[in-house]
């Protein structure tokens, strides 16, 4: 862990333009003091921020984000705010799988009347952050670099895509044959396809710009060389990955097109 | 306001609509001696116009609002607070130039007599108000903007201290209370109950609080650096005269005469009434006025009555 | 491709609001160097007249195409300023606002250094995002013109009878069974003890022969849907759901007297509260002698820490009534702070002395306390205790928010405040507005207030209400969603979660491509958000906008 004493978290906000941007202001015009480290960008709405730029924002180095939108219920456009909740527990579980403390995400509600609560949770948050300690005390830079990217693409696949945002329809209105889904089935569903999702990506991004073998890969990417293996077969057969060249019995992979994407 | 010197052409103030400068007719010396009109050659603009005249203008309207506000009572008259006496007595509205960016000391608050930093504020309330030998009245905005000329004094310098000198603390309008509380628990703001019998000077310049603290009827005397008269709302004294071109009535003070349960009604149809002329009111309510006696006008001018 | 980005910032003193608070020369010379600047100058007052010009020459003299005003909030100022800018030949969307005001000088008032670097920061993102900037073009909207009043008190009555005599249709919504609310429990009203009876029964009289007004009662709202001039308000009525459009929505529906159960031995009969004492007044049932009444109980404490405005005058009022009818009665109110703010109100507290009503302060420390048939009170002025007889006591409990109020507000999506009532767009300047366009507020569903002020806000709110439909047009923000037809591939995801079935599939010569209905669409981006294929762009709030920002606030640290 860094020093505390120097470390000035860098905290990003998104803030929905009817509650807690408003509420904001409130603490500004009632003078609530809070730590100097907030940085907003309003949105309308919190059901505008993407998971994948929230993962943008700690690719870039952001210690910790906060997504605030208004109250249950209160969402100037009905609904938004149910789907970043859902969104957002599901971003959290992902950081914790690839070793990103979760907490450095926080998603809440704050009204336009609220603050002088906006400015509590924002200073609580600030000193959460600075106990975690910079972004990069998770886990070393590079490491971290590769793992929030494949995260990111993992997050922008389009099963992934479906199966985060239709979350909300599932559980409370059911499947297309107005079943109800089990709430637990479908995070272990969700959970696992998004584990499979990122081990691909992970791979993939470690192939971004070296080639390496099957054990290579194993090795960077602490996946064990028969799901490497696997993942590499399935990505060549769709012209993700290719064989750049045989070392002596092992075949050395590389990406094909994309790659790193910033 | 007399806090500083200005030229005898000037802009009323920076935010001023219309955004245009105004020569002061009384020290103006072309127009008091004859000479000068310097103004009009270096005016790039051509704006300066010494041929102006007042004109009168003949308008056929359906309806009539009258929204002429007031003026601050002029506490001169009330020797034991020894304003304008007093080196270092200012009214709350020149406290409030005082402490503005625009302000005679660009915002600083220190005091004009000898640029001294304020530390120690008394704020005196109901100068001229509820007071049967002036203005009986309430004046109603006086307790809020005190609590926040002194919320704004701590914001400028921390260790400023403010008495607030108070009969009742009028706190009801939304959010009113929760200021107060902040102002007394977060900014230090101390809240003396009594009325102030009067002030007087030290040899420093410092006016001497002499006041009767209610708790307890005993004559106490505080020294400040500053003190603010919070003075009450008065008609402007051209009222009457307005009041007479109208020909609608004023009431027992001097405001606007409005009609129970039709506050926008003046004693002649057609004629409505809104803002600070027809009695003290703040902000909030002065737009809900406006409003309102917009929307009683409307009734008249595009109404559709059946 | 587009032009180069020339980019003019201003940044807002705002006399000493910012001034006093961040290094403002040095965020302008900071501005000055940031890439696609061409000018930067700071303002004692953007917002004046002499402000807007110079951001008005600014734009002539740099040819600017995009302009910045680091200052107070978009909240309230960003319609000045790109109403500027549209004067100025600029699109209004190519300009963009940095909050420096209420989201860093005043909430870091203490810490100038970092709050000004804070400040850079802001402004480097913002320049970022400024570049990134494109015109848009406004939506213009018809009107309907006609208006939801809810609640059919004194406000509610008031604005319906102005908007009617405007010639604008209303529906007038109340959910008891007949008119008047508050008001049918009141008795005489201050200053000339009119009957609050006799002003219901003239107000339903002029409603119910009004040809424009249709008063709905036993009815409640239970959905609204549609937007800014064309609202889809579905009206529950005895079992039956009344549908209809109007262009606007008032709220009027008002607040409740706060029952003080637990309190002062309040039992309603010895021991009332004043609206209960109205009620006995209206019967002639108050036989007391000798009347104790106790100002802010359930106010200013705790609980509810503020002031309900409007008792200390109904408690005047109702004394100088029972002193009246009986001038032997003893009357003693026990008060804090006496409210009785004005011109008619201090002279009515004036009266009352004369008419021999004693008043006795007291403290919230040493609270009175009302034992059998005494009243013991700590008199801070006298400094000593007072034990005072008494046959009937009556507490002054503030108004509370309407039990309706939350719903509604979900309803309506505007916000309430912690005590429950309506949240105006600006405490100063728009009192009646809401911050959402179209719907307003009136009387105490904001705040108590007396009859009289009921009266002027339900005018105020019909003439706030007034404007949208005279204009019949209004333009409504061009912040919707847009589909990239090339990379959309008609998934259906977009479709599934919006909540304004404000995006669709259709079948194109293309194949099925999702496509905005632009007049349903409000712009939340919650379908941005979700694209599979990344191919809904969110106007004015796109992607490479918000990565922008990030980018330009990390990239050099």
């Amino acid at each position: 862990m860094s020093d505390q004493e120097s470390f000035e978290p860098h905290i990003l906000g998104f803030l929905c333009n009817w509650c807690s941007y408003a509420g904001a202001d409130l603490a500004g015009v009632s003078r609530f003091q809070y730590p100097t480290n907030l940085r907003v960008i309003r949105v309308m709405c919190s059901g505008r921020v993407d998971p994948a730029l929230v993962l943008d924002a700690l690719i870039w180095g952001i210690d910790g984000i906060v997504i605030l939108g208004c109250h249950p219920g209160d969402c100037h456009y009905l609904t938004g705010n149910y789907y970043t909740e859902r969104r957002m527990r599901t971003l959290q579980t992902v950081l914790d799988m690839i070793g990103v403390k979760p907490e450095r995400l926080i998603v809440d509600w704050v009204s336009a009347s609220e603050g002088e609560r906006f400015a509590n949770l924002i200073g609580d948050f600030t000193e959460k952050i600075v106990e975690l300690g910079p972004l990069t005390d998770d886990l070393p830079p590079e490491e971290l670099r590769t793992r929030l990217l494949a995260a990111r693409d993992a997050l922008s696949q389009q099963r992934m895509r479906w199966l985060v945002n239709r979350e909300k329809e599932l559980l409370e209105k059911g499947d297309v044959f107005g079943e109800q889904v089990d709430e637990a089935e479908f995070h272990e569903v969700k959970f696992e396809a998004l584990a499979r999702e990122y081990e691909k990506n992970r791979i993939l991004h470690s192939i971004s710009d070296q080639v390496l073998s099957v054990q290579e890969i194993a090795k960077t990417t602490a996946i064990p060389p028969r799901e490497v293996l696997k993942n590499l077969i399935a990505m060549e057969q769709k012209g993700l990955v290719t064989v750049s060249r045989i070392d002596g019995v092992n075949p050395k992979y590389r990406r094909l097109g994309g790659g790193e994407s910033l | 306001m007399e806090l500083r010197r200005r030229g005898a052409i000037y802009l009323y103030f920076l935010q001023a609509i219309p955004m245009v400068m105004t020569i002061d007719r009384a020290h103006c010396l072309y127009l008091t001696r004859g000479v000068c009109r310097i103004c009009e050659k270096v005016c790039t603009r051509e704006a300066i116009d010494f041929e102006q005249t007042d004109i009168e203008i003949d308008l056929n309207v359906g309806a009539i609002i009258v929204t002429v506000g007031f003026d601050p009572f002029d506490p001169t008259s009330l020797s034991e607070f020894g304003y304008k006496r007093l080196r270092n007595v200012m009214t709350a509205l020149e406290y409030e130039r005082l402490i503005c960016a625009t302000g005679p000391t660009g915002g600083q608050l220190i005091r004009l007599s000898d640029r001294k930093p304020v530390k120690k504020i008394a704020f005196i309330q109901c100068v001229g108000s509820r007071d049967v030998k002036n203005n009986p009245y309430c004046s109603t905005v006086c307790c809020m903007h005190a609590a926040k000329e002194a919320l704004l004094a701590r914001e400028h310098d921390p260790n400023v201290q403010s008495y607030v000198f108070s009969m009742d603390v009028r706190a009801h309008g939304k959010g009113f209370q929760q200021y107060i509380a902040r102002g007394e628990e977060e900014y230090g703001i101390r809240y003396v109950r009594g009325r102030v019998a009067k002030i007087s000077e030290n040899l420093e310049g410092n006016p001497i609080i002499g006041y009767e603290e209610t708790f307890g009827s005993i004559v106490e005397k505080m020294e400040v650096d500053l003190a603010v008269l919070a003075t009450s709302f008065v008609p402007r004294p051209d009222t009457k005269d307005l009041a007479a071109v109208l020909g609608v009535e004023l009431d027992q003070y001097g405001f606007f005469k409005t009609a129970h349960l039709a506050p926008f009604n003046s004693t002649r149809k057609g004629i409505f009434v809104c803002g600070c002329c027809r009695e003290p009111v703040d902000i909030p309510e002065s737009v809900a006025q406006a409003s309102g006696a917009a929307a009683k006008a409307a009734e008249i001018v595009t109404g559709d009555q059946p | 491709m587009m032009e180069e980005a020339k980019i003019g910032v201003f940044v807002c003193r705002c006399g000493t609001n910012i001034g006093g608070y961040l290094d403002v020369p040095a965020l302008v010379n900071y501005s000055k160097g940031l890439p696609n600047v061409v000018c930067a100058q700071e303002n004692l007052y953007t917002c004046s007249e002499a402000g807007l010009n110079e951001i008005k020459e600014a734009i002539i003299d740099h040819q600017l195409n995009r302009v910045i005003v680091a200052s107070c909030t978009p909240r309230t100022h960003e319609p000045l300023f790109r109403n500027t800018c549209k004067e100025a030949g600029l699109n209004p969307y190519l300009f963009e606002f940095v909050n420096i005001r209420d989201q860093c000088s005043w909430v870091h008032m203490h810490e100038t250094e970092k709050a000004t670097e804070k400040a850079k920061d802001l402004i480097r993102m913002g320049v970022a995002r400024a570049k990134l900037l494109e015109p848009q073009e406004e939506i213009e909207v018809d009107v309907v013109p006609s208006a939801l009043v809810i609640g059919g008190g004194i406000a509610g009555m008031t604005c319906a009878l102005s908007l009617a005599d405007r010639g604008f249709e209303v529906t007038l919504v109340e959910r008891e069974e007949k008119l008047g609310g508050m008001l049918r429990k009141l008795y005489k009203l201050y200053s000339a003890q009119t009957d609050a009876s006799q002003l219901i029964e003239a107000k339903i009289g002029e409603i119910e022969k009004h040809r424009n007004i249709e008063v709905l009662t036993s009815a409640t709202v239970t959905e609204v849907k549609g937007f800014y001039g064309n609202y889809d308000v579905t009206i529950r009525q005895e079992r039956k759901n009344v549908p209809f459009r109007v262009g606007v929505i008032v709220v009027a529906i008002g607040a409740e007297e706060f029952k003080p159960v637990g309190m002062y031995g309040y039992d309603g009969i010895q021991i009332v509260t004043q609206l209960e004492l109205e009620e006995m007044l209206k019967e002639d049932r108050v036989k007391a002698h000798s009347i104790v009444m106790i100002q802010c109980v359930g106010a200013r404490d705790e609980k509810r820490s503020y002031c309900a405005k409007v008792c200390c005058t109904t408690a005047l009022n109702n004394a100088m009534i029972i002193s009246e009818r009986n001038p032997k009665a003893q009357i003693f109110m026990l008060y804090r702070d006496l409210q009785t703010y004005g011109t008619i109100y201090e002279d009515l507290y004036k009266k009352a002395r004369e008419k021999g009503i004693i008043f006795v302060k007291y403290s919230p420390q040493n609270p009175p306390i009302v034992d059998k048939g005494m009243v013991k009170v700590f008199d801070e002025f006298l400094g000593e205790e007072l034990r005072l007889p008494y046959e009937l006591v009556v507490l002054s409990t503030p108004m509370v928010a309407h039990p309706d109020s939350g719903e509604l507000a979900k309803i309506l999506k505007v916000p309430i405040d912690e005590y429950g009532f309506f949240l105006e767009a600006h405490v100063k300047l728009r009192p009646l507005d809401f911050a959402t366009d179209g719907v307003y507020v009136c009387g105490s569903a904001h705040w108590p207030v007396t009859v009289d002020e009921s009266i002027v806000q339900g005018y105020g709110a019909a003439s706030r209400a007034s404007i949208p439909m005279s204009r019949r047009r209004v333009v409504s923000e061009p912040i919707v969603s847009f589909v990239d037809e090339e990379s959309c591939i008609g998934c259906g995801l977009c479709e599934m979660i919006c909540p304004f079935k404000a995006i669709q599939i259709e079948e194109t010569p293309k194949g099925k491509i999702a496509q905005t209905i632009v007049a349903s669409c409000k712009g939340c981006g919650t379908c941005g958000a979700a694209c599979p294929q990344k191919a809904i762009t969110m106007r004015h709030f796109k992607d490479e906008q918000m990565l922008a920002e990030i980018v330009a606030l990390m990239e050099r640290k």
